[in-house]
């Protein structure tokens, strides 16, 4: 069956601008290497960053530069396609960094100013920032379309970046990337819980179906270290038990790591470094239990 | 003065400004590395593939016409028009003309009169519909009206203005042989003439440059090659702070009971 495409909405100016993410906590800022809060030097902070991100990623450079504003992208985004919301069309989002690239950047938009749509780094810019690329869920479909490849979520990303690296970010995001520095998994299962989880589900595998399949937890030597979503052990556990079973047929050792339960990475929706460090967590559990192999449960 | 200025030194420096403004823009680009495998699947895995997917992008804009068939056709039949008007003007820079370029000059003569046609629909199109005309700023006017202005230029020209076209050849040709003519033109001749210029020298800092950032864009030259690895040139390392409750030591210390792990 093909799926009906979704006819462009009408724009309705400033229809999304209220949806904001609630901003982040101390407690978890501190644990993920960011200011603690916005810094009082926000607009330095931000410019070096966004300097920085130019001279790291070419893809910014070039998607911020090339863009002809076609549109073709602008009803492809579930966003826009959701609330009408201009800002929300992929080329709108990539302009809200383009305007102040434009004016640090570039010498026409620092010759021609807001003829050429360049903008000051003010704190309604920031603002925006904050609404609308917290309003992008880096899904990518924008690139499919476009003619030259124009990925707004490596622009996404770089706005977040820039962000964070002044103090800005959401609770969301830096709590469960906290948490996985806590506990090994995005929804803060401590050690004990998921042993005692996975205990409970080879007893209740016994009991229902009289089968005697393992759960094993942190087995060193094992072939493969399996990375599930942690929700599979807590509440979609059926999807848990698949995975035992279908081990158990095939006669494959394999082993969760409590040090690394969750294939997710929230580090994306925030900066590289954090994108890094939580990555190394599955290396670092495979390193250390000696797997072969590492499967990817979600 | 005043025509020497407008046909000899205009025109050697707007293509000096074009051909470095065009070197500089790719060097800048090259110059920020590509840190990440981005590549927009589905994609090809080797270079042969991606030069072949590439010249699908130059030709016929298969991602353009999954998006928006009447932008496709707009901008597909706007691309071709362009380029056989390119290469009807051939003949006034070449002797003797080849032949092909001789073969082209009656198609390339009717895609000129055909060539304002889409470009009035996208002009069109950026005032018609909302969204198109929320996001147009005045760089997407400025360049489709520089076009218009060229192009109808160049069919008036054609029609009703006609000019003695062995002047013309022979004004390019002294150019090309860097022993330039001064001539005098009529004022629609001399408009044709100073649009090209103008675009010349516009084109390199503006988003026309997007004929060229398409050969440098990752999601499309890179290869979907997943199993090879990717070295990012500036990576660094991380380390866990004080505050983090369950560091890379720690899960040694739990699943050895001691620290031996950590030696491995």
């Amino acid at each position: 069956m093909k799926m009906p495409v979704p006819a462009a909405p009408e724009i309705k100016i400033g229809a999304a601008q209220r949806q904001r993410c609630y901003p982040a906590k101390e407690k978890d800022m501190v644990k993920i290497d960011l200011p603690p809060s916005p810094l009082p030097n926000w607009k330095e902070a931000m410019l070096q960053k966004m300097a920085e991100v130019l001279d790291k990623y070419r893809s910014v450079r070039l998607f911020l530069d090339i863009c002809v504003k076609c549109g073709a992208c602008a009803d492809k985004c579930q966003f826009f396609l959701g609330t009408a919301d201009p800002k929300n069309m992929p080329v709108a989002r990539a302009d809200l960094l383009r305007k102040v690239y434009k004016r640090y950047f570039t010498v026409g938009g620092k010759v021609w100013g807001r003829a050429n749509e360049a903008e000051e780094l003010t704190p309604d810019v920031v603002q925006e920032w904050y609404t609308y690329f917290y309003q992008c869920s880096e899904c990518r479909r924008c690139a499919v379309y476009c003619p030259y490849g124009i990925d707004t979520a490596e622009i996404t990303m770089a706005a977040r970046e820039i962000m964070a690296a002044a103090g800005l970010a959401t609770k969301y995001v830096t709590e469960v990337v906290a948490k996985v520095y806590d506990a090994g998994n995005n929804l803060g299962i401590w050690p004990a819980a998921w042993k005692d989880n996975c205990a409970f589900l080879e007893e209740d595998l016994k009991d229902t179906e009289g089968l005697d399949i393992k759960f094993p937890v942190d087995a060193v030597g094992a072939e493969v270290l399996l990375l599930p979503p942690s929700a599979d052990n807590f509440v979609n556990t059926d999807t848990m038990i698949g995975y035992a079973k279908m081990f158990h047929a095939a006669g494959i050792s394999w082993t969760t790591s409590t040090y690394c339960n969750e294939g997710g990475n929230f580090g994306l929706f925030l900066n590289y470094a954090n994108l890094k460090k939580v990555n190394n967590r599955i290396l670092e559990a495979a390193r250390q239990l000696r797997v072969k192999k590492i499967y990817w449960g979600e | 003065m005043g025509t020497k200025l407008l046909f000899v030194i205009l025109p050697y420096s707007s293509v000096a400004i074009f051909v470095l403004g065009v070197v500089y823009r790719f060097w800048r680009w090259a110059k920020s590395p590509v840190p990440m495998r981005i590549v927009a699947t589905p994609a090809p895995q080797t270079r042969r593939g991606v030069a072949w997917r590439m010249i699908g992008d130059v030709l016929w804009f298969p991602s353009l016409f999954k998006a928006d068939k009447f932008l496709w056709a707009g901008t597909f039949s706007f691309h071709l028009l362009l380029w056989l008007v390119i290469l009807r003007h051939l003949r006034f820079f070449l002797y003797p003309v080849p032949g092909w370029v001789q073969e082209i000059q009656t198609l390339g003569l009717y895609a000129g009169y055909l060539i304002p046609v889409p470009l009035a629909l996208l002009l069109a199109r950026r005032l018609v519909i909302d969204r198109v005309l929320y996001i147009s700023i005045l760089g997407d006017y400025l360049a489709l009206i520089m076009l218009l202005a060229l192009t109808v230029s160049g069919v008036l020209l054609q029609v009703f203005f006609r000019t003695y076209l062995v002047d013309v050849k022979a004004f390019f040709l002294s150019l090309v042989h860097f022993q330039p003519l001064v001539p005098d033109f009529p004022w629609l001749f001399t408009l044709h003439f100073l649009l090209v210029m103008a675009l010349l020298i516009y084109f390199p800092w503006s988003k026309l440059m997007h004929s060229g950032g398409l050969f440098l864009s990752p999601t499309r030259n890179q290869r979907a090659n997943f199993a090879q690895r990717f070295v990012n040139p500036w990576d660094f390392p991380v380390a866990y702070n004080s505050q983090n409750l369950f560091p890379p030591e720690k899960y040694a210390a739990a699943i050895f009971g001691s620290r031996e792990g950590e030696k491995e």
